[in-house]
């Protein structure tokens, strides 16, 4: 077996112990561990797939996500929840069908997604990246300032007003659970093989040599407009998720700080490999909870600060060490192995972070 | 080693790393059990109220050490906790000091935190206005745990949502800010006033209160001027207040991090301050990094906080000198700040609660929460706050004057005396109205509870003069 | 730094360009266009004062024509706030310009400046409130200052040199390394300032405090047009933006130093291979562009106040500034900043106020709406260099 084969047998080998893990996990694990952190990093990997996605095989590094979830969890709480008397009070409070409300959502966040990515398509690395954390920016104030869809108290009760099929997600956070996992397989496939098709492909050459792709008649801003949507689309599809997980959306969850901590999963992960985004979010996320707990209160031993200190040191030692995050030195381990003649491997997507010029 | 050595070690060992974290996530899990009453004490260690962490945590270790018997681990340091407090029967244990950030996002990972992972039945928090509402929200899905509100000034809490496992010990953001309105009506003259309040949820509670108050005795307010909540320059938003010809007064309710910057900004805008053409809300008593601007007002009158700072009387006393002997670093000035006090008041309430209810949790605890709690900077009532149908306190409240205090800086004195607000505001706040927002509550003449029932204090003494 | 591109590449006829756009690229400039001068006709002669019923004419001035002292106070607000915003935004567009460095830690650099200059003045003056502002005097004004520009330069420059320099040429790399950075010295900054505080009050948190500008500057200025009296410390604030702006030009444009930056900038390695140590460079253009963020945040914690989040806001206002004008490039930063300015301060001041929903709290967006707009067009901003 060559070395490449080898490991993606290994790969597949603990694909399948972890895809065995969470389908008993419920049975297996207290219910906080299985809603708040497992749940959490299914609903949180599946927007950092659509940070990944759009870095590893678009090349463009977008900080845009975050709040492009926000934008389908408040069109979902607006449209969802409704006047009741000792209930909620923010938002417009349509009370539309809640399985229609998500459908609206999400094709709202797709299209503000396309718009946000014709207006950023001509800009690449640096500047795209700076552009679409203005995005971000922009939605917070949005929401935040635009107080009949929000304001800075949150929208509540989103959880309750669920389709059918979801049950009573307040109470029975199981089902929650099934279904992100189940959203979450469906983006990971989804993305698998969107990359194969003649669209993947056309979109690594976009991220590699636009000009020669162009020079080949490619249009490649709209490609990369394209390919924003289809981000858009799964970070929709994410915000809607967290939307029924918390039950509760405030600009909080869409401003800066939440921008840069999907930025910090995806880069923990591996913004190389889709796979990154979902181990990201689950060392993200079980860090933040193990280093809060163990936190003195008042701060840190000798340094002060708090757990944000901890996981910016942990945020740099990766990108110094590893820019590929996690999944890049599990990637880099193999190449190791290769000394006397492994075969090639494929090339791995390299992406924009850390090994071009 | 072989390549199909190294192929095995590299297949055993990522499962093994699995097998080992599953079995560590399942022991993680499992908390501490017992028959301890696990407690959450919830405030801000970061954001525009992070200063107040260790200021809500001596509150609450104080009140367990004056009513369950509990020893401070660190008199310096209040967040190091407390051993042997007990109540009902069994042990009090604080699972945690929670730090929020002034963000529902925040709250909400340390409700989870405490109250589901760390299994905490009674949470003494949130700290500020939106924390609870997300707090209250989260806590209407889950009737077993309780939630003992601290110092958060929101009217949605307890009137709005409502949920019968959350109470509140003291006033909101607009009972604090009773009868400064009639005051400055009356001692100052004020006919016509603008005001300026953050544009989001505590801003517009606390206008309401003065709205409510200055235009239910016939003042009228011209202007509202609404500057977003984190502006940079707040120049343009102070222009849009009429000039100091065209009104006779100022409320200032602009916080946080603002109210230096705005009042700055009035300043090169429209020259000096005036004290007796500036009034606003509590913000006004924190202006302790602004020294350029803050000793200009001195003399305006400025509402509450549900505190009584220099009132006489043995109940007070004896608080200060509880607390004075718990935590000998900090001051009577510590102790009557709202952030202290009112953590203090929760947790003696939940003591009380849980003396009831024989130290169960759950819907039996919040049937036994006192609903008439002794207050010592409460006179009504023969001393004591009561709850109203939505568990939300009636409290007097205690407009002050800002003075010259030891040492040049700003302090605050009593100057007035407010009996028995309620939230309702005698009716005009309702369940079905709309919460306090950019137009609401609208300028109307109406008779409050305590219109005309304002007295004079003096020197820390009520006196039976009524302010005309 | 180059010619502002635009300039000079006026060769081929105008009809000719408008031609090369075709209906694509046609209406949405003249949308744009119309957008632009619907807005200058709307400030200048279509507005209202202020009556009882409010329409969408409606606005708290009226129109300029209707006011002209309130305009020419926005004016003069605008461009106030613009010389505070090239201030601190001139020092992201050096860095990046000559290093293509993104310094995300920038808006850290400005917390930590900030509380720097304000623990020096306290220390000077003595905490508490027993100070007026006369007494402030221009020496405890100035100290503060450069003490801040002093250690955040320093600063600036151990990260760069410990962080930034043997990555050289990885963008993005480096954009995430000063992430990571700004994290850890915000956070830092929040837990140890501010820490002289009156006696009873808590230290540390980050909590807000502001420091004071020298007591001479509190007083309003006769600026003998239509009776607008106007604040000398804005002014001040104006001056320091032109003359930041102008000591730059100086520098970058008449001295060996700023040559031999340009130089780098046009051609970094024909630069080092004529033998000038383009590392000493680098080095000496962060420490300035560190400097000048101080120099920013010690005018505005004078200003306005220094707390946590400001690290926040500041990134994304140079951010935005940098943006629209066009990165690494001087005039670009002027350029940035004055749009920026001018839509903060009209948009508030202008935007109708039919009735309290609507809508001078839209200012905020508005500016980023302008910074999109500004990009549909020119997607490396208005003065910026192919990259």
């Amino acid at each position: 077996m060559s070395l490449y084969e080898r490991k993606t047998t290994v790969e597949r080998a603990i694909g399948v112990a972890v895809l065995v893990f969470v389908l008993f996990a419920p049975q297996l694990v207290s219910g906080f561990w299985m809603d708040t952190v497992l749940t959490q990093t299914f609903i949180l990997g599946i927007g950092a797939a659509s940070l990944v996605f759009l870095s590893a095989y678009g090349g463009m590094i977008s900080l845009a996500q975050a709040g492009l979830m926000g934008i389908a969890g408040y069109a979902l709480g607006n449209m969802v929840t409704e006047r009741v008397e000792g209930g909620e009070t923010k938002g417009l409070l349509l009370g539309w069908d809640p399985t229609l409300s998500v459908v609206l959502a999400v094709l709202l966040t797709v299209g503000i997604g396309i718009l946000f990515g014709a207006v950023a398509s001509r800009s690449f690395g640096i500047y795209f990246l700076m552009l679409t954390l203005t995005y971000s920016v922009i939605v917070f104030l949005f929401v935040s300032q635009v107080t009949q869809v929000g304001g800075f108290s949150p929208i509540a009760g989103i959880d309750r007003y669920t389709p059918g099929f979801m049950g009573d997600v307040v109470n029975d956070r199981q089902r929650l659970y099934y279904v992100s996992l189940a959203v979450a397989l469906v983006v990971y496939a989804l993305i698998r093989y969107l990359v194969r098709t003649p669209f993947g492909i056309a979109l690594e050459g976009i991220r590699d040599e636009p000009v020669r792709l162009a020079s080949l008649g490619y249009n490649v801003t709209l490609h990369r407009t394209l390919a924003f949507g289809i981000g858009s689309l799964i970070a929709g599809v994410a915000g809607v998720l967290f939307a029924w997980w918390s039950g509760q959306l405030s600009p909080s969850d869409i401003g800066l700080q939440a921008t840069i901590q999907l930025l910090v999963i995806a880069v923990i992960g591996g913004l190389t490999r889709i796979e990154g985004a979902w181990l990201g979010a689950f060392a993200y996320i079980w860090i933040s909870n193990e280093v809060t707990n163990r936190i003195p209160e008042g701060g840190l031993w000798l340094i002060g600060g708090s757990f944000n200190t901890v996981i910016g040191l942990a945020f740099l030692a990766i990108v110094i060490a590893s820019p590929d995050g996690l999944m890049g030195l599990w990637d880099r381990i193999w190449n190791g192995l290769r000394g006397r003649g492994g075969t090639g491997e494929p090339a791995v997507a390299t992406g924009s972070a850390g090994s071009q010029a | 080693m072989s390549r199909r050595t190294v192929g095995k070690w590299k297949l055993v060992l990522p499962l093994a790393a699995l097998a080992l974290g599953t079995s560590l996530l399942a022991t993680s899990a499992l908390g501490a059990s017992g028959g301890a009453v696990k407690v959450a004490v919830v405030t801000d260690c970061k954001g525009a109220f992070g200063g107040a962490y260790e200021v809500g945590a001596a509150g609450a270790n104080i009140a367990l050490a004056q009513f369950a018997g509990g020893k401070v681990k660190n008199n310096k340091k209040p967040s190091a906790g407390i051993s042997g407090a007990k109540a009902g029967g069994k042990a009090i244990q604080i699972v945690g000091y929670g730090c929020g950030d002034d963000t529902p996002a925040t709250i909400l990972k340390e409700t989870r935190r405490l109250m589901q992972q760390a299994g905490a039945d009674v949470m003494v928090g949130p700290l500020s206005g939106d924390e609870a509402v997300a707090v209250a929200n989260w806590a209407k899905a889950r009737p077993t745990k309780t939630v003992i509100i601290g110092t958060a000034g929101s009217q949605d809490p307890t009137l709005q949502i409502a949920p019968k496992n959350v109470f509140r010990y003291h006033g909101d953001g607009a009972q604090w800010n009773a009868g400064i309105g009639e005051i400055v009506y009356k001692k100052l003259g004020w006919r016509k006033a603008a005001i300026i309040m953050d544009d989001y949820s505590f801003g517009w509670t606390s206008a309401a209160g003065i709205i409510a108050d200055f235009c239910a005795i016939g003042g009228q307010i011209t202007k509202r001027v609404f500057p977003p909540l984190n502006t940079t320059d707040y120049s343009s938003y102070v222009r849009q207040l009429p000039p100091p010809g065209q009104v006779d007064g100022y409320f200032w309710v602009v916080g946080g991090t603002g109210t230096g910057p705005a009042l700055k900004a009035f300043e090169q805008a429209y020259g000096q301050i005036k004290p007796t053409q500036h009034s606003g809300n509590l913000f006004l008593w924190f202006l302790t990094g602004f020294q350029d601007v803050a000793p200009r007002l001195i003399g305006s009158y400025v509402g509450g906080f549900g505190t009584a700072p220099g009132l006489k009387g043995k109940a007070v006393n004896q608080y200060h000198a509880f607390a004075k002997k718990t935590y000998p670093g900090l001051t009577n000035a510590n102790f009557d700040d709202g952030f202290l006090y009112n953590y203090y008041q929760a947790t003696k309430a939940l003591v009380d609660g849980l003396n009831k209810s024989g130290g169960a949790v759950g819907v039996r605890l919040q049937r036994a929460l006192p609903r008439t709690l002794s207050a010592p900077f409460n006179i009504s009532n023969g001393g004591n706050v009561k709850l109203d149908a939505n568990r939300q306190a009636i409290q007097d409240q205690w407009p002050v004057q800002i003075v010259k205090g030891p040492g040049g800086t700003p302090a605050v004195t009593l100057t007035g005396y407010v009996p028995n607000v309620d939230q309702t505001f005698g009716g005009l706040f309702k369940k079905s109205s709309p919460p306090p927002g950019r137009t609401q509550p609208p300028c109307v003449k109406k008779k409050l509870p305590w219109q005309g029932k304002i007295r004079e204090v003096k020197n820390g003494v009520v006196t039976n003069t009524v302010i005309k | 730094m180059k010619l502002p591109r635009g300039l000079g590449t006026f060769d081929r006829p105008v009809a000719e360009r408008i031609r090369a756009w075709g209906v694509m690229g046609t209406v949405p400039r003249v949308v744009a266009a119309g957008l632009v001068l619907f807005s200058l006709l709307y400030v200048i002669v279509i507005a209202d004062p202020v009556v009882d019923v409010g329409s969408w004419r409606t606005t708290n001035f009226g129109s300029a024509i209707d006011n002209p002292g309130a305009f020419l106070f926005t004016l003069l607000d605008a461009l106030t706030f613009a010389g505070l915003l090239f201030i601190v935004a001139s020092g992201f567009s050096l860095i990046f310009g000559l290093m293509r460095v993104v310094n995300m830690a920038h808006g850290s650099f400005y917390l930590l400046g900030g509380y720097i200059a304000y623990e020096i003045q306290q220390s000077m003056t003595g905490v508490g409130f027993s100070v007026q502002p006369n007494e402030v005097n221009t020496w405890e004004w100035v100290l503060p200052l450069l003490v801040a520009m002093g250690a955040v330069a320093l600063f600036g420059l151990a990260i760069q040199q410990l962080l930034l320099r043997w990555n050289q040429g990885q963008d993005l790399r480096q954009a995430l390394i000063t992430i990571a950075v700004s994290v850890i010295v915000a956070d830092q900054v929040i837990a140890h300032f501010p820490r002289h505080v009156p006696a009873g009050t808590k230290p540390f948190g980050g909590n807000a405090v502001g420091i004071g500008w020298p007591g001479w500057t509190n007083r309003l200025v006769d600026m003998h047009i239509w009776g607008v009296q106007y604040s000398l410390a804005r002014l001040v604030m104006l001056a320091l933006g032109a003359a930041v702006g102008v000591a730059l030009w100086l520098w970058l444009y008449r001295t060996r130093t700023g040559m031999v930056i340009r130089a780098g900038v046009d051609d970094r390695q024909m630069t080092s291979a004529l033998g000038i140590n383009i590392q000493v460079t680098f080095a000496i253009a962060f420490a300035v562009g560190a400097a000048l963020v101080a120099l920013g945040a010690t005018v505005g914690t004078s200003q306005g106040n220094i707390s946590q989040g400001q690290d926040g806001v500041w990134l994304l206002n140079s951010l935005v500034v940098v943006i629209i004008g066009g990165m690494g490039s001087l005039i670009g930063a002027v350029a940035g900043s004055l749009l920026f300015g001018l839509v903060t301060a009209f948009s508030t001041a202008y935007l109708p106020t039919a009735g309290a929903d609507c809508c001078t709290q839209y200012s905020p967006v508005l500016t980023f709406v302008l910074m999109a707009l500004v990009l549909a067009f020119r997607p490396r901003g208005l003065f910026g260099r192919a990259a």
